[in-house]
């Protein structure tokens, strides 16, 4: 497999809430166009590490490089931000806007593109994600599921580089688990870097190509979907994954 | 000249005689309330988007004391102006600036009643609009630092405009005290309502029937300005509806859904 330029480097990142440590030590590099999904029992301190990631909590000690350049000290916070986007559990709709305003605000008020530009940008997404028609709806109007889709087209037109998922499908009824995953497998093959925090196992070993399993505050292991599934080498990781796959 | 010998004419006859009194009053109770609502909402929006810039650890050390320093200076603002008496807080201000000579006998005294009534207010805005930033989800603040937003942006553009909506219930509520407690401004001989109210009383010493007449006055001026409050929070709310763009077949159809679907 040929090696794909590097995108984020994140080295001995450590994230500690008063006396307790929720990452001890955690470096690993994502390159262009992986998608990689974290899986992990809860607490492991998944969700955190992404959330460090995209500064919305200050890591403790270590270092995020991302294109080779110190994420706090290389960039400037908007500019990062607007290239390493989010998607959140609870989806974080602005409830004081239209689904077109939504997607158009980062653009115009962070990219600084006039309105037609974000509106152009803003409907190919929306189309992508199947919630054109509704561009006019404010979110208390829509679905979990629609309102998961929107905020994905909301980050995407940022033109991100790559795309955090904090456990998008988690707070979606079941039958609206299936519309979002299948925007982000459509992505995926698009070539979208993806950084994915997930319970979803069966779109973990089909559509990523790198699991990364987790278990207090530590990178347990790291590998291909075919492997750790199949062939974990760690106790830790087949004890979880016996666990969840009973379902 | 016959004086009337009950209660409605002594009404009439005052309404009469001191009506441009009554009206001069009302409108310089209106002009200071409403200004003042209006001031005092803005320092307090200041002071509340101040005291919530977050530090992080990148934050340098002389900014990080300055930031310190200036949340001492507004918390003491705040306490001070919400721990005493508007009527003692203008009689300190009027005398003490007088005193030191900041306002003399030609500074037009709506400005100094205006001042007070805002930086009053300002103090009581700045702790509800704290409350009504609280109030808004933290995943709204979140999700604008996720695609780049600065604070301030994100507290203009997302959380403010939700805290402002979630807090009109408590701006009105500002604003119809204000309407009433300008009163105690006629202590520094303020022409509202109240103190044109008193020098009508005085010449024919019917107190009872003045400030009856005064009494529904400021109530149609509160009741009024609630009502007014209500429809714009209406306004605020935005339309239940909304309109689907299109479909498979047609794309020129639109299907306005009424129903709105306010799901937990």
């Amino acid at each position: 497999m040929e090696k794909n330029p590097t995108l984020l480097e994140i080295s001995h990142l450590m994230k500690r809430f008063g006396n307790h440590e929720v990452l001890t030590d955690i470096s690993f590099t994502v390159g262009e166009g992986d998608v990689t999904c974290i899986i992990g029992a809860s607490g492991s301190g998944k969700s955190t590490l992404l959330r460090c990631v995209n500064f919305l909590e200050e890591p403790t000690a270590g270092q995020i490089l991302f294109r080779g350049k110190d994420a706090e000290t290389g960039w400037k916070r908007a500019e990062y931000h607007s290239k390493v986007g989010m998607v959140f559990q609870s989806f974080n709709l602005f409830s004081n806007m239209s689904v077109l305003d939504n997607c158009n605000s980062g653009q115009m008020r962070v990219l600084k593109r006039d309105r037609k530009t974000a509106t152009e940008k803003t409907m190919m997404y929306l189309t992508k994600v199947g919630m054109a028609p509704y561009c006019n709806a404010r979110p208390a109007q829509l679905s979990g599921g629609q309102k998961q889709r929107v905020a994905i087209a909301r980050a995407l037109a940022m033109d991100p580089e790559v795309l955090l998922f904090d456990e998008p499908t988690s707070a979606l009824d079941p039958e609206m688990v299936g519309e979002v995953l299948a925007v982000m497998r459509d992505l995926a093959l698009g070539g979208l870097t993806m950084l994915i925090v997930t319970h979803e196992m069966s779109f973990a070993k089909d559509v990523c190509n790198r699991v990364i399993f987790m278990d207090q505050g530590l990178i347990v292991e790291d590998g291909a979907p075919g492997e750790i599934f199949t062939q974990p080498r760690q106790a830790r990781t087949r004890e979880f994954l016996s666990r969840v796959l009973q379902r | 000249m016959q004086l009337p010998s009950d209660f409605f004419g002594w009404v009439g006859f005052l309404l009469s005689k001191y009506g441009s009194l009554f009206l001069q009053g009302t409108g310089m109770t209106l002009l200071i309330s409403l200004t003042g609502t209006v001031i005092g909402f803005l320092i307090g929006l200041l002071v509340a988007i101040l005291r919530t810039v977050p530090t992080t650890r990148r934050t340098s050390l002389p900014m990080r004391g300055l930031k310190t320093g200036m949340n001492v200076l507004l918390s003491a603002y705040i306490e001070v102006f919400r721990g005493t008496p508007m009527i003692v807080q203008a009689m300190v201000i009027y005398y003490g600036a007088m005193q030191a000579g900041i306002i003399g006998r030609g500074t037009p005294i709506p400005v100094v009643a205006i001042f007070i009534v805002s930086i009053n207010t300002g103090a009581y805005m700045a702790e509800i609009i704290r409350g009504g930033i609280i109030s808004v989800d933290n995943g709204q603040k979140e999700a604008a630092h996720a695609i780049g937003m600065t604070h301030w942006q994100s507290m203009v553009n997302v959380v403010l405009p939700q805290a402002v909506r979630n807090i009109m219930p408590s701006i009105g509520n500002e604003f119809v005290v204000n309407i009433k407690d300008s009163s105690v401004l006629n202590v520094i001989a303020v022409s509202e309502l109240f103190f044109m109210s008193k020098s009508a009383a005085g010449t024919y010493l019917r107190y009872f029937e003045v400030f009856a007449i005064t009494a529904v006055i400021y109530f149609i001026l509160t009741f009024t300005v609630t009502r007014i409050l209500r429809l714009i929070e209406r306004k605020m709310d935005g339309s239940g509806t909304y309109t689907i763009l299109g479909s498979q077949t047609d794309s020129q159809s639109a299907i306005t859904v009424t129903e709105s679907n306010k799901e937990g």
